[in-house]
């Protein structure tokens, strides 16, 4: 640990230290040989000491030849001698003395006398001052554990001091800090008609900062949720009041659900947090809802989805703690794996369990935890309201999405780095492409997308829901059309899905050609697919049986193509 | 939902050509005004379509174009189009329509080509 010049300690000699300090006059009626002077605020580019640093012993300022202000300065405060204290090369102080009493010069053996001390003071002075350097950090390490125990009071306070009873439902949550404070929180919030309000959600950050707005978020949707229409509203809200106070760089996933214990029916919205999942006999499917995460941008929309959990059935809400869990040899716990033990599970806290024991067991009891884990688990009994649930439409547990976003990207490879940027749905009626060009240019407005690509993008984009539109979907008004927008590194994607998987898919064989046009042998239409494959960098078509795709590729950076 | 309006103005300022001025969005719906305005420049032996004002055009609206130029060709009509966008121009190079409309970039540019 090196002492910086310009902090040096002052080293007297002699018992007493004047009460005044500094730049007194020397005084002879002193104890003998003192000088005392102020700390020395010796300038580190003062070449005094690279002398200090070199000398061999006492150092006679009288005959001392250097433009130094520091000199100077202990001249004038009546210093006659300087014995620098050296330790392992380093000038960490100085030995200040004053004239002699006897007014007598220094002698040769004063000086050995005073260089042997000094040669035995610096090692000891070394070993003070760090002493009190870690004095001083065990006081501040003692402050932020000061700091942590009040995040952690804070947070505590709002966590939920006991699960709610629900009827036919069996309510458990596990909350595991990874240190002493999480960023992780969850509540639960009674609401009219016997429904209740369920949050999951995770603060960016730790520590105090994220305490309190985990604690304003908490508060902000307590407050939205019993006034809001629904999730998505309630989301809407919180993010908009959210964004003005939050910190930079910092902000929310959330996931609100409001539950019918009564009929099982659960709707969602999502901003940005992990997808619930639901164990059901027929596997666990994903409750998909899009949205971005609360505090980032004003004016979001939030998707409302609508999902039920049967009899015997069990919603899981969890954070990135489980699934993000690394084993000894960087491998992920992982999504899948997550869904893979639900299965087997038997729901409800059992199923926790399951999860915990497996991940211990596989990222071993001793590691440390890396984030936050929490979980809570809504286990609805399987004698409970068959009949009031057996015509509820399932179709929002979007199990039946075309492809899981992020898995693959349109060239097969599996690629983890893909974002998705927006998802969403719209009703084929002529028209509507020009919506989803404009909500395909608000998603990739942060891409670094030239405005000759944009034009591009959205020309495809446009195109290519016309066709899922009049092809796919037949212009019929309520089959959707679902639009995924994503970025990877280098490409931006967008996928357009209809329910025309039945179909052909168009045959494009043929070209459009303009004079087999104007000569009356091509129909004057036709040039759609022509258009969209012009624009992009890549089109691919998959079809499900069900499903229909185009996807869309469109590198970021331009190769040539822009000319 | 999205709304889609398409307006055409046709004016004829100089002799013997008819200028429809385009404003908002040419699409497969576009049909009954294009044609309107296709029939209120008749007389013109040229046609100069004037995109200035062009919001949106699809692949419905470029195959109305084709239509037009079809119709244009039976009556000994040329076609002439400025005011395009450079993401437009580019599909009209695309689908070769730049090859049987003359692409100008302004409405004097488009006037003298006429005339020559």
């Amino acid at each position: 640990m090196s002492v910086f010049p310009g902090r040096l300690r002052k080293v007297t000699l002699g018992g007493r230290r004047k009460a005044q300090g500094a730049s007194a006059a020397p005084e002879r009626e002193a104890v003998a040989g003192m000088a005392d002077v102020a700390p020395a605020d010796i300038a580190s580019n003062d070449p005094i000491i690279a002398y200090f640093q070199a000398a061999s012993g006492a150092v006679d300022l009288e005959g001392l030849e250097l433009e130094s202000p520091a000199r100077d300065a202990l001249r004038a405060a009546g210093v006659k001698m300087v014995v620098p204290l050296v330790s392992q090369g380093e000038l960490i102080g100085l030995l200040n003395l004053g004239p002699r009493l006897s007014e007598q010069e220094y002698s040769t053996d004063d000086r050995k006398l005073l260089t042997n001390l000094a040669s035995q003071a610096a090692p000891a002075v070394r070993v003070g001052q760090l002493v009190r350097e870690q004095q001083a950090e065990a006081r501040s390490r003692e402050r932020i554990d000061q700091e942590l125990r009040v995040a952690t009071l804070v947070q505590q306070q709002f966590l939920p001091k006991e699960l709610p009873e629900l009827g036919g439902w069996e309510v458990a949550a596990h909350y595991r800090p990874a240190r002493e404070v999480s960023g992780d929180f969850y509540d639960f919030i009674e609401l009219p008609e016997g429904r209740i309000g369920i949050v999951a959600g995770d603060v960016t950050d730790k520590g105090v900062p994220a305490a309190l707005v985990m604690a304003t978020t908490r508060s902000i949707l307590r407050g939205e949720a019993t006034h809001a229409a629904g999730p998505g509203e309630v989301l809407r809200r919180a993010n908009d009041l959210l964004v003005p106070d939050i910190p930079p760089q910092m902000f929310v996933t959330c996931l609100y659900g409001v539950l019918d214990p009564a009929t099982g029916r659960f709707r969602y919205a999502n901003a940005g947090h992990n997808l619930p999942y639901v164990a059901t006999a027929d596997g666990v499917v994903e409750m998909r809802a899009r949205g971005m995460p609360l505090g980032l941008m004003p004016g979001m929309d939030y998707e409302e989805k609508e999902g039920t959990i049967g009899p015997g059935e069990s919603v899981l809400l969890h954070s990135d703690g489980l699934a993000e869990a690394h084993s000894p040899d960087g491998e992920m716990f992982g999504f899948p794996r997550v869904m893979k033990l639900m299965e087997g599970s038997g729901g409800g806290s059992e199923m926790i369990d399951v999860l915990l024991e497996e991940l211990d067991r596989w990222h071993g009891r001793d590691a440390e935890q890396e984030d936050d884990i929490t979980l809570v688990t809504l286990k609805r009994s399987a004698s409970a309201g068959v009949t009031m649930s057996a015509d509820e439409p399932q179709e929002e547990l979007t199990s039946t999405a075309p492809a899981a976003p992020g898995r693959t990207s349109s060239n097969g490879r599996a690629d983890d780095s893909v974002q998705v940027l927006d998802e969403f749905t719209l009703a084929s009626e002529e028209g509507n492409e020009r919506l989803v060009m404009e909500r395909v240019t608000g998603a990739v407005a942060g891409l670094p997308l030239g405005s000759k690509r944009l034009e591009r993008l959205k020309t495809a984009v446009a195109e290519a829901t016309m066709n899922a539109i009049e092809h796919g979907n037949q212009n019929k008004a309520e089959l959707p059309v679902s639009v995924r927008v994503m970025a990877t590194d280098d490409d931006v994607q967008v996928h357009i899905t209809d329910l025309g998987g039945a179909n052909e898919v168009p045959d494009d064989t043929e070209t459009p050609d303009l004079e087999a046009k104007l000569a009356g042998m091509q129909t004057p239409r036709g040039w759609g697919l022509f258009l969209i494959k012009n624009m992009v960098d890549d089109m691919q078509v998959t079809t499900d049986g069900d499903h229909h795709t185009i996807e869309l590729t469109l590198h970021l950076k331009g190769d040539g193509n822009d000319d | 939902m999205a709304q889609r309006t398409l307006e055409m103005q046709v004016r004829k300022p100089h002799e013997g050509s008819a200028i429809v001025d385009v404003k908002g969005d040419i699409t497969g719906a576009s049909e009954d005004i294009l044609m309107d305005a296709y029939n209120q420049a008749e007389g013109a032996r040229a046609i100069i379509l004037n995109f200035e004002g062009l919001d949106y055009m699809n692949s419905g609206g470029i195959g109305l174009l084709v239509t037009l130029l079809v119709r244009a060709k039976r009556q000994h009509q040329k076609i002439f189009a400025f005011g395009l966008t450079e993401h437009y121009r580019q599909i009209f190079e695309l689908t070769r329509l730049d090859d049987a409309i003359g692409i100008y970039a302004t409405e004097a540019d488009a006037v003298a080509a006429v005339n020559s």
